[in-house]
């Protein structure tokens, strides 16, 4: 390269040498004038033949690089004449450490797409188990921001899932004690702290639930700097209405039982202080004594019952029986209690032959459960109506006991044979636990595959009844 | 001393029956009621010495009762003893706001009862 250049300047210098000469030519042309002619002829031819040289072996460098670079591939460029090895060594050189350089990003590039794509695999694998579970979720960054969220979280405190993303938390959710226990637990920097919180969330139907917050930071790995928060809201109202349903019923259980025990303990004491001084007076004593005791037993039986057919424990001794001849027996049994509160017994009940097949002493309990919540129901002078009737073209006997008693609300009808409801507008009128009519429903329908129903007019009374298949 | 009456309030028979008849026999003036309305308009009618009421009771409850009496100034002094199968405790504000002076827990002793009756109306259980 530098003789190339060389060249080029002395050729340059023998032309300019040449055409000094010309003047010297004209005024001593003989003296000095031919040598510089040729000189000058010289240098022309020279300096022609080197710029000639020089293209060449460009462009042949050039369209070896265009050649390379059309194909992609690295090749090697080869010079024609020795002054071009060097450029031609530079330009391979070059070439060489930029398809290095290539190489080396292209690699790195392949790595950061695994990455990305097992990041991205991880990321969609946490999201669906975060999606996949019941309770409410949400995440938050350091700057209260939600993350993430799942479905649950997003029926609580009712947003769209998909706008929620990357907002800042008090935009999202409504609840400001949600809002502030994310701050305080971001706040409180404890990597590894964890609160539970119990907290109330009105819902969109304005309906209240009760959720148990758990909330704990979330730490960076690196620096172990708070990175957000996660909170996890169990809903526990199922749970609490079920345990208030259980105390409820544990204090039902403790009243009904303690009421006859009551009158049980007193009587017998009076007897035993000599309070009951005639013959008559210790008689009835000992009558309530006894009424007192079976009411407590069929109290016992309700409670042991309900629990062994719900269990699956129950021994069922099927027979066959008849329903008229069990509801005379029943009607036997609740006729003092009756009496008691004047209530008028009529009974209208088909021939004792048709039989059904069905559980003597469960059948018993349920028609008793059913006579018993008549009595109770009914004001003082009112009526209790037993009926059976038979279908014989469908093979049926159905049963019917009507009062005219308070009556149930619609709104409850179609609740009153759940377990523990009662009829709040009728809890002052009688005690209960709240499972008679939920062990007749058991009896019937569970153990006797039968059907029972009720129908009610508030103020005017009810009917409960049942069927049965006809033995054949 | 001159014949003390008491009003007996409760929706079961069995109970009313034999808390009356302990208490006449012991000498007092018995007067019943089946529920919380009928024991109130009898205490405001009759102003008896005592009140002894069930807690659970049809139209008005036991508490209720005491309290509406407890209300009323011509009825504010009638002392009362409560006779409850539910586990409730009487707390220093029921004394003060329904003038419940003495708690009892179905099931019960008549005999018990009656020193109940005795001390309240003795003074001693204030």
């Amino acid at each position: 390269m530098r003789r190339g250049r060389l060249l080029i300047i002395v050729s340059i210098g023998l032309t300019i040498a040449g055409l000094l000469c010309i003047p010297f030519v004209v005024a001593q042309a003989k003296a000095v004038g031919f040598a510089g002619t040729i000189l000058l002829l010289l240098a022309s031819t020279a300096g022609i033949m080197n710029t000639l040289c020089t293209r060449r072996e460009l462009h042949a460098l050039i369209k070896q690089v265009q050649d390379a670079a059309a194909k992609k591939q690295v090749c090697r460029i080869d010079a024609i004449s020795k002054d071009f090895i060097p450029l031609a060594d530079a330009i391979n050189d070059l070439l060489s450490s930029s398809a290095q350089t290539v190489s080396d990003a292209t690699l790195r590039a392949k790595e950061l797409e695994i990455q990305l794509k097992v990041a991205t695999a991880e990321r969609q694998h946490a999201e669906a188990i975060i999606y996949s579970i019941s309770d409410a979720v949400l995440v938050t960054d350091p700057f209260d921001d939600l993350v993430l969220a799942n479905e649950s979280a997003a029926r609580t405190f009712d947003f769209d899932l998909a706008r929620a993303g990357r907002s800042p938390v008090e935009q999202v959710l409504k609840d400001d004690k949600v809002i502030a226990l994310i701050r305080e637990m971001r706040q409180s920097n404890s990597a590894s702290g964890r609160r539970i919180v119990e907290h109330s969330v009105k819902g969109a139907n304005g309906a209240e639930r009760t959720f148990k917050i758990t909330l704990s930071c979330v730490a960076d790995k690196q620096d172990q700097n708070p990175a957000g928060v996660v909170a996890v809201l169990h809903d526990m109202t199922k749970e609490k209405e079920v345990a208030e349903m259980k105390n409820d019923f544990v204090s039902n259980v403790s009243h009904e039982l303690r009421t006859p025990l009551a009158s049980i303990k007193a009587y017998i004491e009076m007897l035993i202080d000599g309070e009951a001084d005639d013959e008559k007076t210790k008689t009835e004593f000992y009558e309530v004594i006894q009424n007192e005791a079976n009411r407590l037993s069929r109290l016992i039986d309700n409670i042991l019952n309900i629990s062994r057919i719900e269990s699956g424990l129950v021994k069922i001794n099927k027979q066959s029986q008849s329903l008229t001849v069990i509801m005379k027996e029943a009607l036997e049994v609740i006729a003092p209690q009756a009496k008691g509160k004047q209530i008028t017994l009529s009974e209208q009940l088909t021939p004792v032959f048709y039989q059904t097949i069905a559980d003597r002493d469960m059948l018993y309990q349920a028609v008793l459960n059913l006579l018993s919540n008549a009595v109770k129901y009914t004001p003082e002078g009112g009526a209790i109506t037993v009926q059976t009737e038979v279908n014989e073209a469908k093979k049926k006997v159905m049963a019917r006991i009507s009062d005219t008693g308070v009556g149930i609300p619609p709104k409850d009808l179609p609740f009153v044979f759940d377990k523990f409801y009662r009829v709040e507008a009728n809890s002052r009128m009688a005690k209960g636990t709240g499972l008679g009519l939920s062990l007749v429903k058991h009896i019937i329908e569970t153990v006797h595959h039968g059907r029972i129903f009720v129908e009610s007019t508030q103020g005017k009374g009810s009917t409960f009844g049942f069927e049965l298949d006809l033995a054949e | 001393m001159s014949e003390k009456t008491i009003l007996v309030a409760d929706d079961e028979s069995h109970i009313l029956h034999v808390v009356s008849l302990k208490l006449r026999n012991a000498g007092f003036r018995v007067l019943t009621a089946r529920d919380g309305q009928e024991a109130l308009e009898m205490a405001q009618q009759n102003h008896p010495d005592l009140l002894i009421t069930d807690y659970h009771m049809p139209q008005l409850s036991g508490l209720e009762l005491c309290q509406r009496l407890k209300q009323d100034t011509k009825t504010n002094d009638i002392p009362a003893i409560m006779l409850t199968a539910r586990g409730y405790h009487l707390e220093p504000s029921d004394t003060e706001q329904s003038g419940i002076l003495r708690m009892l827990s179905k099931p019960f002793s008549p005999r018990h009862l009656l020193t109940t009756v005795n001390e309240v109306l003795e003074g001693k259980a204030a």
